[in-house]
């Protein structure tokens, strides 16, 4: 996920008007009262579920903690919060990234998880972007001592988006031999990737046969009808026994919402009920997670007939991809990816 | 591919299954509205003409209208020696505000036809559904060659070949396509590999652009030069490689490439190719593919995509708005 998208979130939150004063003043009585009874789990019927994280052993939160927006948040207290509601409402699964704000994001989810680590599942991501296996380990070690643990339970290789990203990564001396150490060493338990592009990326990274545990894609009810990960990822991925995670549910900073294709539950609910082992979703603050919880705790799968409904609806606002922008645009591919890429900066090109 | 093989005059070439012949370099009209003031841009246009470049590019958004009227400008006394094209924006719009676009265009060019007239900046996916969907600008195409007011009519894209593929699988009969041919597209999301030979098997008349990536990028990192670059995309075989040319330098920079014009051999084309090659394969100098920047604030406003307020025409777009009385506002 890019920077400098948190305005943007703002605005969709209170111009959508989908969290209503009750939903949250009913979110902070929850926190009020479970933070006395930390370890109880809410019962199964207003939890969120868990599912398997593929063929790993390892169960994770069908809704999960996006690390950037954790990063955003106005200090570590705020972030300490989150991550508390989170796992009473029986979220367990963390994401993150080695450049997500500099490093800022692992350090904010490595003091959240402070005495929860054995109740956690952490995921980070490393950012070699064509670079070799020793940078992947070194980058390995930090985000390990950012995070304050010894061994991560996934670790995915971050923005495989550019074209020649698979052909680096499978060269000799590449991460994905890092990857493979790493499993060896036990410091990580799983292995995947990640990238928001193209789908004809993703299904050149599984051309390799390598033994990925996981993959990440964005997924939500514009991309079923827009270079999708949906129609062209998913099965392929399903078929492997790969645990996928979901990301850009709402289009990366809101964007499926604010221009009104859909309303926040809608879209959340849409990307939760495809067959996947997780849906990744940003949170900066306490406000957007009781939104999430209104559809993750106690969550009711939409029928394929919903879902399909859904589609027809937002298929005028995908055809172009103008709320998938992370596809279209350089707008969600981030810095160090751009560096090792020689592309131009954020700054200097924005989108 | 017809060649003039005496003296220094640029090759002409035929347009397509067409008896025109146009010449084998075309005078880009975007770089045109860049030049220093009206009066150096029409000496361009004039100089360009005595050169040899008998293909003129324009479009209905350049810079608000100004490349057009330089140009109208430079080419008076001087029409019937040329092959003036231009572009619509409706960028999915319908076919009567793509005649609107026309109307304004053939004013603005100071004639009562076009040679070709061409689709703008098809880019995004949907493109080509409402292209040639009821009522779309294929429509306008269809109506305007009835008319007499274009001769031949294509369309042109920066994008993605996938969408120029799909736009020749509508059916429509399109004379002529436009797209960017250069060493580093070769290996990139290719349209020298994937349209091309589509185009040359359909006897369309092929318009090579951004030879030299658009800005000159590869040149001034020194990965290649400005002449190789020109040469490699007008040895390919297209009907004109279209390069902008905004200063006097640059005319003669190009017209030393295309008069008396020597194709590169087969050899030498690979060797380039496989120069470029590892800049080439994640598309760094062909921003144009992967970025938003290149697509023009019509084309945005008609899918709803973010402006971009850095953008020349945008910023062109609001100055217009304060009134001053000047047609082409100082935008910095």
């Amino acid at each position: 996920m890019q920077h400098g998208h948190d305005s943007t979130r703002r605005r969709f939150l209170k111009g959508a008007a989908i969290v209503s004063a009750a939903t949250v003043s009913k979110g902070m009585s929850l926190v009020q009262s479970q933070s006395n009874i930390s370890a109880a789990r809410q019962g199964p019927n207003d939890s969120v579920p868990h599912r398997p994280l593929g063929h790993t052993g390892i169960q994770v939160s069908a809704m999960a903690l996006g690390g950037y927006h954790l990063g955003s948040t106005r200090d570590q207290q705020e972030a300490n919060e989150i991550v508390a509601r989170a796992m009473a409402a029986g979220i367990n699964f963390f994401d993150n990234a080695w450049d997500y704000h500099d490093g800022h994001s692992e350090e904010v989810v490595g003091n959240a998880l402070k005495g929860k680590r054995a109740d956690a599942v952490i995921m980070t991501k490393v950012c070699t972007h064509g670079r070799g296996k020793d940078v992947a380990m070194k980058q390995l070690e930090q985000s390990l001592r950012r995070l304050q643990t010894d061994y991560l339970d996934l670790w995915q290789i971050h923005e495989v988006i550019y074209e020649n990203d698979p052909d680096l990564i499978f060269a000799a001396g590449g991460a994905a031999e890092a990857l493979l150490q790493a499993k060896q060493q036990g410091k990580v338990r799983a292995i995947g990737f990640t990238g928001h592009k193209d789908p004809r990326i993703h299904l050149k990274m599984l051309s390799h046969n390598f033994p990925f545990d996981t993959v990440q894609m964005p997924l939500n009810c514009l991309d079923a009808t827009f270079r999708s990960f949906e129609v062209q990822v998913l099965p392929e991925a399903n078929k492997r026994d790969l645990a996928v995670l979901g990301m850009k549910s709402l289009g990366g900073s809101g964007e499926i919402v604010i221009n009104g294709a859909a309303t926040a539950q809608e879209a959340l609910r849409y990307a939760m009920s495809l067959p996947v082992a997780s849906t990744i979703s940003g949170v900066d603050s306490m406000q957007v997670l009781e939104q999430n919880l209104t559809v993750a705790a106690g969550l009711k799968p939409m029928s394929a007939q919903e879902m399909q409904a859904l589609r027809d609806h937002c298929k005028t606002y995908a055809a172009d991809g103008r709320f998938e922008l992370f596809k279209v645009t350089k707008k969600y591919d981030g810095k160090v990816g751009r560096e090792q890429h020689h592309s131009p900066t954020p700054e200097e090109l924005p989108a | 591919m017809t060649q003039n093989s005496t003296g220094p005059a640029i090759p002409l070439r035929q347009f397509g299954k067409s008896s025109a012949r146009i010449s084998a370099l075309g005078f880009g009209g975007h770089h045109l509205g860049d030049a220093a003031d009206e009066p150096t841009a029409v000496r361009l246009i004039q100089e360009a003409v005595d050169g040899g470049i008998t293909f003129y590019d324009n479009c209905w958004e350049y810079h608000r209208g100004k490349s057009e009227i330089w140009m109208g400008n430079g080419l008076k006394g001087r029409r019937d020696k040329v092959f003036l094209m231009t572009k619509v924006c409706t960028h999915g719009r319908d076919a009567d505000l793509a005649m609107q676009m026309l109307e304004q265009s053939l004013r603005r060019l100071q004639t009562d036809h076009l040679d070709l007239w061409q689709i703008h900046g098809v880019a995004f996916d949907n493109d080509p559904e409402l292209f040639i969907r009821h009522n779309g600008a294929a429509e306008a195409l269809h109506t305007a060659k009835q008319q007499g007011k274009v001769r031949f009519v294509g369309f042109t894209g920066h994008k993605d070949p996938n969408i120029h593929l799909k736009m020749l699988n509508t059916g429509f009969p399109f004379d002529a396509v436009q797209m960017p041919l250069n060493a580093f597209d070769s290996q990139f999301l290719s349209f020298e590999k994937q349209v091309l030979p589509e185009l040359n098997t359909r006897g369309i008349a092929v318009l090579g652009m951004k030879p030299i990536n658009g800005h000159g990028e590869p040149v001034t990192k020194g990965i290649l030069t400005a002449q190789e670059a020109l040469r490699y995309a007008m040895s390919l075989p297209v009907t004109t490689t279209i390069t902008g040319i905004d200063k006097p330098e640059v005319l003669q920079q190009n017209l030393a490439v295309a008069q008396g014009f020597q194709p590169m051999s087969p050899q030498e084309m690979q060797a380039l190719r496989d120069r470029v090659r590892d800049q080439a394969a994640d598309g760094r100098f062909e921003m144009y593919k992967l970025s938003l920047k290149f697509d023009n604030p019509e084309a945005r406003m008609a899918h709803q995509f973010p402006l971009d307020m850095q953008s020349v025409e945008v910023k062109e777009m609001l100055q217009a708005t304060k009134n001053t009385g000047h047609p082409f506002p100082k935008t910095s």
